[in-house]
């Protein structure tokens, strides 16, 4: 939930806990971590130990921490994830290759350095890579090999221009011939998290066509597809609310009001609406606390003066 | 004096096992009752029936070979039918029985003990040591496993300390705990490496520390190498002798067995100081047609010995190579060098670890206390906020998935910082397709059926579509202790699937009920008299505090009326607490232990306002 939660933890570190969980499905790893896009393995791993200061479960031991231990729980894995990640050259690659506008970051902040920056690669790296193209063309498995590049090519292409599906089959097929390749595997998830976004987003325009010809039924397991499939779709999590609402199903609604509270925590109409529903459920002090919130966020929006007076008495 | 609750650490070790605490921000070792800091790891059935546990079973070891266990530690968490168990069953000189699934059950007298059972006992008689120190209960502990666990070896180690009535705060890495204790009130920035060589267990772990962060960088070990192995050395070569000698195998004769494996370990030791030394072991066979006893009376010298072992050493430094190359670290990058466990005494040891590290080992670490004292500071580090201590641990092994053609997915590599996770997602393969199987499987080989099974889960319940379409998130968990968790969620409809988890090895939960259940009823009366023995404690504790306070007051108060008054009190409770404590009658203790408490309050309260 928020910042109100009554949690062994104090507000500067829920702040930072929310602000870090918000960001938990961004595909950025850099961002995630806090170090500028490119930085290096070290860097990545000096960050990964400064944060864990901070955000490792064992940190709060035996606390209550409410809501908060799910996040931090994710936080931290996510952490790990960014640190395995970048900080090991060969996963940095797929990664990079697997998310191109990262790359693109990347390849901007770490220009702008290029000048201080030495001669990245030694001698003994490049007869390192040299001797591995070698070892890799005596390998038997080679014309394997060149079908999965083939293929992880062309998924790379389809990643591009985010067409995630395509990306999918190709990956599928070197997955047949190779079921051990790292790098397909590696990717595959990747664009599996991409597959999942633009399918949240086809899922919620197809529940905006079906309730425009009425077909509530429809738009509503459409809806929750697009929650499901992104928890962070907002706009997802909203509507899914008000038309349960309007269905007569306020506890399901407060749920789903409480997912879009959850993806956007800044949004004073959600806070508003979710509010309302729990305070219709008889959730009295929890309603209160996320008109409180929503008060504190803009006191002065809309939202909030229409429902004032109705929400005040708490 | 409203005290914390006591936490303590505990190194469950092969040969010996170790209970610490921090007390007054400093870790230290707690002295068994028996006098010492080590209690070897040792469960005996006597002839009376009893169960003894520690010195007391080891010294009676050589007269009860077959109904004395040592070592456990070496076959828990284990199946029976395991390559490496086979192996060992055969050197053993108690007996050993299949469980139900695959585990191994020893049999002591007419009754069969789970590994967990036993282990559970060794750290029982440790909880009771610590609360002798306290004078209270204790019940939070943390034990400490080798690096190198799996999930099945691992789950048991907490099995056991539950059922000694511990609550294990977390099973923690022995190289890891080693290192925390190293690091204790020091300002440590590098990396450094822990080599340690137990009685039953290989570890090296590389780690970099700095600001209160440890953080592993790699780790790498064998379960099956450590000082039991050397001795096993020693014993082949003696009986080996003797047979081309006498033509008698010794080792088919399990009082003979014990008494050579007693020799050999007393042997090697003596070798880490002298050069040599005579292994005399007298009446040690008597030939089957009749005839005079045989004696077994040789001489063994450190060369004789390094030669005996020199693959196991050798086995060890492989094992660093490995490790360091997988940490990316080279020798000159280590800031320190730790050695654990008793066998880095053996100088063999020492030298192959310095000339591969081209360094002097750290010196001032007690290489058999201070993965209890490590245990004991993260204990504390997890129950006290003040602490500033992160402890950055990593999944020994890689986990992974059986797939097609019996080859392995892997999930999460070895290496990886724990806790973590990992989605996989997984497909139906035929049209309506209700089930799928999945086999978890630990370790590095990329052919499935080298690896450790820790289970088979099998996703019920699926929806009708098909094949294909219905796509299942399974997610894999390992939690900061190392342990393997499976759930799963349909992809489509965001809808939880059910597990079905088959256990091999371990106990299964059921089990682990029973003997829970089992151990309530019996513990009913054992806990009265249990509850008698720490009050009893807790008030011998308080006479003595008493008793030093007394004299204060008396000076304090010059003979004033009230002082003599308090005094005259004083004397008389303290005499009702010694008769209660002699009566053993729980209400009368409880009752003593009010009056003293009030006592103590009391004399504390006069001797501030005076100001002393
Ligand atoms: N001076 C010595 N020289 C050689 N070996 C020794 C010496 N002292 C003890 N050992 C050996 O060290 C081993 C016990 O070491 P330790 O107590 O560290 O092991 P452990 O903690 O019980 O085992 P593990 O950590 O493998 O579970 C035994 O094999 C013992 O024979
Ligand atoms: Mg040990």
């Amino acid at each position: 939930m928020a910042v109100e939660e009554k949690v062994d933890l104090d507000d500067v570190r829920k702040e930072e806990i929310l602000a870090l969980d918000a960001k938990v499905a961004s595909n950025n790893l850099f961002e995630f971590l806090g170090v500028p896009s490119g930085a290096s393995a070290d860097e990545v791993r000096a960050a990964f130990r400064e944060a864990s200061r901070k955000f490792h479960p064992d940190k709060y031991f035996g606390k209550n921490l409410g809501s908060f231990r799910g996040k931090l729980d994710r936080i931290f894995k996510r952490l790990v994830e960014a640190n395995q990640t970048l900080s090991d050259p060969e996963k940095r690659e797929v990664y990079l290759a697997a998310n191109p506008f990262v790359r693109a970051a990347a390849r901007a902040t770490t220009n702008t350095n290029a000048a201080f920056k030495p001669e990245a690669r030694t001698e003994t790296e490049e007869a390192r890579d040299s001797e591995r193209r070698q070892r890799l063309a005596r390998h038997p498995y080679l014309a394997k090999a060149t079908k999965v590049q083939e293929y992880l090519s062309k998924a790379k292409e389809h990643v591009g221009r985010q067409e995630y599906s395509q990306a999918v089959t190709h990956l599928n097929n070197a997955a047949q011939i190779d079921p051990l390749h790292a790098e397909v595997k590696a990717m595959m998830i990747e664009v599996r998290k991409g597959a999942d976004l633009v399918r949240s987003e086809s899922s919620f325009k197809h529940a905006l066509e079906a309730l425009n010809r009425g077909d509530e039924e429809l738009a509503l397991q459409a809806l929750k597809t697009a929650v499901n499939a992104n928890p962070l779709n907002f706009k997802a999590a909203h509507k899914t609310s008000m038309l349960l609402e309007r269905r007569g199903d306020a506890r399901e609604a407060a749920s789903f009001a409480l997912k879009a509270v959850e993806a956007a925590p800044r949004n004073v109409e959600f806070r508003v609406h979710l509010a309302r529903l729990l305070g219709e459920a008889g959730m009295k002090a929890m309603a209160k606390k996320h008109f409180d919130e929503a008060v504190r966020i803009d006191p002065d929006h809309p939202e909030v003066k229409k429902h004032g007076k109705k929400l005040w008495p708490f | 004096m409203a005290e914390r609750e006591p936490v303590i650490g505990i190194d469950l070790g092969t040969t010996n096992s170790v209970v610490a605490t921090v007390q007054s921000g400093a870790p230290l070792v707690i002295r068994g009752r028996s006098g010492s800091n080590l209690m070897p790891s040792v469960i005996a059935l006597a002839r009376s029936g009893k169960l003894l546990v520690g010195q007391i079973a080891k010294r009676q070891a050589i007269t009860n070979p077959t109904d004395t266990v040592y070592a456990s530690k070496r076959l828990i968490g284990r199946k029976f039918s395991s390559q490496q168990m086979q192996e060992a069953l055969k050197g053993l000189p108690y007996v050993i029985e299949p469980g139900e699934h695959d585990d191994i059950k020893v049999k002591l007298g007419d009754k069969q003990y789970s590994l967990p059972e036993l282990s559970g006992l060794v750290l029982r008689e440790l909880k009771l040591d610590a609360e002798a120190h306290f004078g209270r209960t204790v019940k939070k502990a943390i034990i400490t496993v080798p690096a190198y666990f799996n999930d099945g070896q691992r789950q048991a180690t907490k099995d056991a300390g539950r059922i000694a009535g511990l609550e294990v705060l977390r099973i923690i890495n022995e190289p890891t705990a080693a290192a925390l204790a190293y690091g204790f009130g020091k300002n440590i920035n590098g990396k450094i490496a822990v080599f340690d060589l137990g009685g039953g267990t290989f570890d090296i772990s590389v780690m970099e520390i700095g600001n209160g962060v440890f953080d592993v960088i790699a780790t790498g070990g064998d379960t099956f190498l450590g000082g039991e192995d050397f001795d096993n050395a020693v014993i082949e070569w003696l009986a080996a002798d003797f047979e081309k000698e006498h033509g008698i195998t010794l080792k088919k004769d399990r009082m003979a067995l014990q008494r050579l494996k007693d020799a050999a370990e007393k042997a090697k030791i003596e070798l880490s100081t002298a050069r040599e030394t005579q292994v005399n072991l007298p009446f040690i066979s008597t030939p089957t047609g009749g005839g005079s006893a045989l004696h077994l009376q040789k001489t063994l010298t450190r060369d004789k010995l390094e030669q005996l072992t020199a693959t196991l050493v050798e086995r060890t430094i492989t094992l660093c190579e490995q490790v360091l190359t997988e940490a990316k670290v080279k020798p000159v990058d280590l800031r320190e060098m730790i050695l654990v466990g008793g066998m880095t005494r053996m100088p063999r040891v020492q030298e192959s670890v310095k000339a591969y590290f081209r360094r002097d080992p750290c010196k001032g670490v007690h290489p058999e206390e201070v993965v209890a004292l490590g245990a004991a500071v993260q204990a504390e580090a997890l129950t006290n906020e003040a602490s500033d201590v992160v402890l950055l641990d990593v999944t020994p092994q890689s986990l992974g998935v059986a797939i097609a053609g019996g080859y392995v997915r892997r999930l999460i590599p070895k290496n990886t910082t724990v806790p973590t996770s990992v989605t996989e997602v997984f497909n139906t393969s035929r049209d309506n397709q209700t089930t799928v199987k999945i086999m978890v499987l630990q370790g590095e080989s990329d052919v499935a059926h080298q690896n450790e099974l820790l289970g088979e889960f099998i996703l019920t319940g699926l929806r009708l579509a098909k094949r294909g379409e219905v796509e299942i998130d399974v997610i894999f968990d390992i939690n900061s202790e190392g342990l393997v968790s499976v759930a799963a969620r349909d992809r489509e409809t965001g809808q939880q699937q059910s597990i079905q988890v088959t256990a091999s090895g371990g106990l299964t939960q059921d089990e682990l009920k029973k003997i829970l259940e089992d151990q309530a009823d019996l513990m009913l009366e054992a806990r009265v008299e249990e509850e008698v023995k720490t009050k009893r404690l807790e008030l011998k504790s308080l006479m003595n505090e008493v008793g030093e306070l007394m004299p204060q007051l008396q000076q304090a108060t010059q003979g004033s009326e009230f002082g003599q008054d308090a005094l005259g009190k004083a004397l008389k409770a303290l005499e009702q607490a010694r008769l209660a404590g002699e009566s053993a009658e729980l209400k009368k203790v409880t009752d003593s232990i009010d009056t003293l408490t009030r006592t103590v309050s009391l004399f504390r309260g006069v001797l501030q306002r005076i100001g002393r």
